[in-house]
């Protein structure tokens, strides 16, 4: 197996009695696509905020590309390659698409910018392009639509060069078409080195992007497998994908 | 008149470089200080200092600076802590706290009585000395509004309107809001002391009473009715509200109104124009552009 670049080693989370992560572990290699799935409340989503430094964690232990960044700050998350996305992205009012997106590229920059013009360059333009977003870039961030806001969301974090990008439900609100575009787009930063790591509930996304998929249910790692894999695992059949796969109905 | 019309003039300039100095905090960081003006007073009692300690009248710029970067330090620090609103709270306290301090303290700053005598800009040129000060103020003011805006449009300037409006966001994305807390309080500090430095050469007198927290609401009415976020306006609104404070007693006279008619008619100004804005007009008379920044 390649050298791991994302490394959790059972790390907990309880808030008051009730404990939303119990002892989880897993790894991410560099490059990989892994969708952490789960039914709602499973702890999704705490998983992400601990491992990007948006809650301490109770217990246990992150390693990021050889950094322990357990309980570190955002900030130094960030600095050491890890980039998240929020599931309800809420943009500013006062700045353009376009400057937002630059945004994604300035996260170093000190007084000493004042000095120089900064550049809209070429990589901003396509990645306006690539998210379809080139007709509303002048516009305030703010008046985009929930879709659009998914999408330069994701944008924003690409742009700002992650090693590995964590999501949390891009495709929510997002037009089916586009969600197709998003795969190709993630799988040429894929290709390019960066890990993923993206928590959805779509399984025709997951199915078309991720090479494996984790799934929690209440706090507790009860699957770890390809995708395709899912629907053989009664615990994961049980918990989440639910009777519709019994019955064959199911999308996978 | 035309005397009266400089005096006001300088003042507005003076009054100019402090709005500019809050909205660099409040209106592009959103850092919403409700003590900036013991950082204008870290700049008249670098003055005072100076002209006690019988040094060069110019050392006193130095001092106050510095006396100015330390509390922008101190509310940086702060804000590290407390969320918004109660860094605001936290400001006014402190400032009032300052105050205080100064005004029961004799030795360094002369009390409540202050320190005067200091040495008047251009004095040897008198009768003629007003419209060079100005000048000065003017080139001050322009100055500052030169820097203002080049931070504002720069890279810097979009880490601050992305602090302002979704620090979360701006987390996310690997920014470091304490640095950028801290490094926009030392320059909108630096600017404001500047300001104060000036203040205290031109009225030659340095007290407590300068720094009261209705000096601090005023340069909010500016920011607030001139355009919070846009740098030309909280500038007109310094403008604006400064002849309007000054011009009151002429009113008084015109309509043959009792003395006390005008202090009461510039809190109602001040007071009713910052209610009158924020119900009707919160964006003021010139609102922030949307995609100011310098780029392609």
């Amino acid at each position: 197996m390649a050298a791991k670049l994302l490394d959790i080693k059972g790390v907990s989370k309880s808030f008051g009695a009730h404990r939303v992560l119990d002892a989880v572990d897993f790894s991410i290699a560099p490059g990989e696509i892994v969708g952490l799935l789960g039914p709602n409340g499973s702890g999704k989503s705490t998983a992400l905020n601990v491992i990007s430094g948006f809650l301490p964690a109770d217990g246990g232990s992150i390693r990021l590309a050889d950094a322990d960044i357990t309980n570190a700050s955002p900030q130094r998350a960030t600095a050491h390659g890890l980039v998240r996305t929020f599931q309800l992205p809420s943009m500013p009012h006062k700045m353009t698409v376009r400057e937002v997106l630059q945004a994604g590229a300035s996260s170093k920059a000190g007084l000493g910018s004042i000095f120089s013009a900064f550049r809209f360059d070429e990589e901003l333009e396509t990645l306006l392009e690539a998210f379809r977003l080139t007709h509303v870039a002048d516009l305030p961030a703010a008046a985009l639509s929930g879709g659009q806001n998914k999408l330069l969301s994701v944008a924003t974090a690409l742009r700002s060069k992650p090693k590995l990008l964590c999501l949390d439900e891009p495709t929510a609100g997002v037009h089916p078409n586009l969600r197709a575009d998003m795969v190709t787009i993630l799988k040429r930063y894929r290709d390019a080195g960066v890990a993923i790591r993206v928590v959805e509930h779509d399984m025709l996304f997951i199915r078309d992007l991720c090479s494996r998929c984790v799934v929690l249910d209440r706090g507790e790692i009860i699957a770890d497998c390809a995708p395709h894999e899912l629907e053989d695992n009664p615990r994961v059949v049980e918990a989440y994908l639910g009777k519709a796969v019994e019955k064959g109905k199911t999308a996978l | 008149m035309f005397d009266f019309f400089i005096h006001v003039a300088s003042i507005a300039c003076l009054y100019g470089v402090l709005a500019l100095s809050l909205n660099l905090q409040a209106g592009f960081t959103g850092l919403v200080n409700f003590g900036l003006i013991a950082l204008f007073g870290c700049g008249t009692y670098g003055a005072a200092l100076a002209s006690g300690m019988g040094w060069h009248p110019l050392a006193g710029l130095p001092a106050g600076l510095a006396m100015a970067a330390l509390l922008a330090l101190f509310y940086a620090r702060l804000g590290r802590k407390l969320s918004s609103d109660y860094w605001g709270i936290a400001t006014l306290s402190i400032a009032e706290i300052l105050r205080i301090s100064i005004t029961n303290e004799q030795a360094l700053t002369g009390g409540a009585q202050g320190i005067s005598g200091l040495p008047l800009l251009f004095a040897d040129l008198k009768p003629y000395d007003g419209v060079p000060r100005l000048a000065l103020y003017a080139l001050v003011l322009v100055l500052a509004w030169f820097i203002c805006q080049r931070i504002v449009k720069s890279a810097f300037g979009l880490a601050m309107k992305l602090m302002r409006e979704e620090p979360q966001l701006a987390r996310s994305l690997g920014y470091d809001l304490d640095a950028i807390r801290r490094t926009v309080m030392l320059i909108s500090g630096a600017i404001a002391a500047f300001a104060g430095f000036l203040y205290a050469h031109y009225l030659t007198f340095v007290g407590p009473d300068q720094l009261m927290s209705p000096e601090t609401f005023l340069i909010w009415s500016m920011v607030i009715i001139g355009g919070i976020g846009n740098n030309w306006g909280v500038v007109a609104g310094a403008i604006v509200m400064q002849f309007a404070m000054a011009y009151v007693p002429f009113v008084k006279d015109a309509l043959d109104l009792p003395t006390d008619f005008v202090a009461a008619a510039r809190l109602v100004i001040v007071g009713g124009g910052l209610l009158a804005f924020l119900l009707w007009r919160p964006k003021g008379l010139f609102p922030e552009k949307v995609g100011g920044s310098r780029g392609r």
